[in-house]
């Protein structure tokens, strides 16, 4: 009896550190595979490619909360329409970052090194090996509506989304909110023009 | 007893290892909720520094691009990979004394056998097979870094000429290695000098994957960009908590052939 009571306390001490919520290293290998699955097809275009992964991209980010991370308190100032506004905006000089750099990525392979999950966060940390290359690159993660979503990614100790605040910051600061907007615009055009 | 002992030690355990997991996964969100805009370093000679920036640019996209462009059309792969190795194997007195200086014994020994391997087995630093064949992968210090570790601040932003994004106290770092450099006591004229520094400049570049022209085709203000992304990066070098990940866990060498511990037999 003390035994099985003895084991019981066990499991739920087990259980209660990895939590009742599914991995989120899973959701992050799915995501990966996912993208790589289609970059590796020979038959497909470069354009045809950079469609198909720009949907699939949006589907493991958490958008709202990589906005309000990026804009800090400008966030909590601006009107429900210059968020929505922003976050659409931030939304595709994100894929167009990603898109441009994806021939990058595409020849190398995964290794998932560690993941460290406390209640409803998580970082995961891999390597992308490429040739003589290898880049560290870290997923933070949020558990929302149900699922794993990436909110940040640090590649080499560069956080992007603290990259962006800190410019955006300023430049809030010196051309107001929609300076902002008006700049982020004129790069998704010309992003947009080079695809 | 025995038993209870045992239980209250797994316990402390755990109970010491959440919370050492705790510090270390909360530091790493520590900036998620700031609700102020951060400011990374500060920029008081930002017009100037701008200018700076603008000539590197050009001098980027007119001069050191189209000159390595046409080496790397020129020379293979392999040999611009091997420059490359020699380079760096050269430099080796300054990553290791600096190592040195921040008490990192485990990057000095890393350093010193690098060295020595590569000179040897790798033909005068031409070929690394201390990462090839016994994955010991370099290290990357420098005086900057060393400061940062006596907790010396960036103290302020600058672009150098030529060499870019830079601070006070990485400058004077810059500078400081200077003197560890062996290119320095090579007797060498200054035309030679700055020659050989080119190549090297210009080998390096052709092996990048247009890095560059990524930040000017994505970011809004390159300038801000690459900024945020210098001190970044600086950051995680001098070892904030933040940049954690374990590249390094796992056996020190991974082959048996160029594994000293395993000639002497330990």
């Amino acid at each position: 009896m003390k035994k099985i009571i003895l084991s019981a306390l066990f499991v739920l001490f087990f259980a209660a550190s990895s939590f009742a919520l599914p991995q989120p290293q899973a959701r992050v290998e799915q995501m990966v595979d996912s993208i790589l699955g289609v970059l590796q097809q020979p038959e497909l275009s470069a354009e045809e490619k950079k469609a198909q992964v720009s949907g699939r991209v949006q589907e493991y980010l958490n958008v709202q909360s990589m906005s309000r991370r990026t804009l800090g308190d400008h966030w909590d100032s601006a009107t429900e329409d210059q968020r929505q506004r922003f976050s659409e905006l931030f939304v595709r000089i994100l894929e167009g970052t990603y898109l441009s750099r994806i021939e990058d990525y595409s020849a190398g392979t995964v290794k998932y090194l560690e993941q460290r999950v406390k209640d409803d966060k998580a970082i995961i940390d891999t390597l992308i090996v490429s040739n003589e290359l290898e880049i560290p690159v870290q997923y933070k993660m949020i558990y929302e509506q149900g699922s794993w979503q990436v909110f940040d990614l640090v590649i080499e100790g560069v956080s992007l989304v603290r990259n962006y605040r800190s410019s955006y910051g300023e430049i809030i600061r010196r051309k107001g909110y929609d300076g902002l907007l008006a700049l982020m615009d004129e790069k998704v055009q010309a992003m947009d023009s080079s695809l | 007893m025995v038993l209870r002992v045992f239980t209250l030690l797994f316990v402390g355990y755990f109970i010491l290892a959440g919370s050492v997991l705790a510090d270390d996964f909360d530091s790493a969100f520590g900036d998620d909720d700031t609700t102020v805009a951060e400011k990374l370093i500060s920029d008081p000679f930002q017009p100037f520094n701008r200018g700076t920036f603008w000539v590197n640019d050009k001098l980027y996209f007119y001069l050191f691009k189209p000159v390595a462009k046409g080496y790397r059309w020129a020379i293979p792969r392999p040999a611009r990979v091997s420059v490359g190795n020699f380079f760096s194997n050269l430099a080796t007195p300054i990553r290791a004394g600096n190592a040195l200086l921040q008490f990192k014994f485990r990057d000095f020994g890393t350093e010193t056998y690098r060295f020595v391997i590569n000179t040897t087995f790798g033909i005068g630093g031409l070929f690394d097979p201390a990462e090839s064949i016994a994955g010991v992968k370099g290290t990357v210090e420098d005086f900057g870094q060393t400061l940062g570790y006596y907790r010396v601040g960036h103290g302020f932003y600058l672009v150098l000429p030529i060499v870019g994004p830079s601070s006070l106290r990485d400058a004077t770092g810059f500078f400081v290695d200077s003197f560890a450099d062996p290119l320095r006591y090579a007797n060498l004229e200054t035309r030679e000098f700055m020659g050989v520094k080119f190549l090297d400049s210009e080998n390096r570049l052709s092996l990048d994957r247009d890095t560059y022209e990524g930040i000017i085709h994505d970011s809004i203000d390159p300038y801000l960009f690459i900024r945020a992304a210098y001190v970044q990066r600086r950051l995680a070098q001098v070892g904030e908590d933040s940049y954690n990940v374990n590249i390094f866990e796992g056996p020190l060498f991974d082959s048996d052939i160029l594994n000293p511990f395993d000639w002497f037999g330990f």
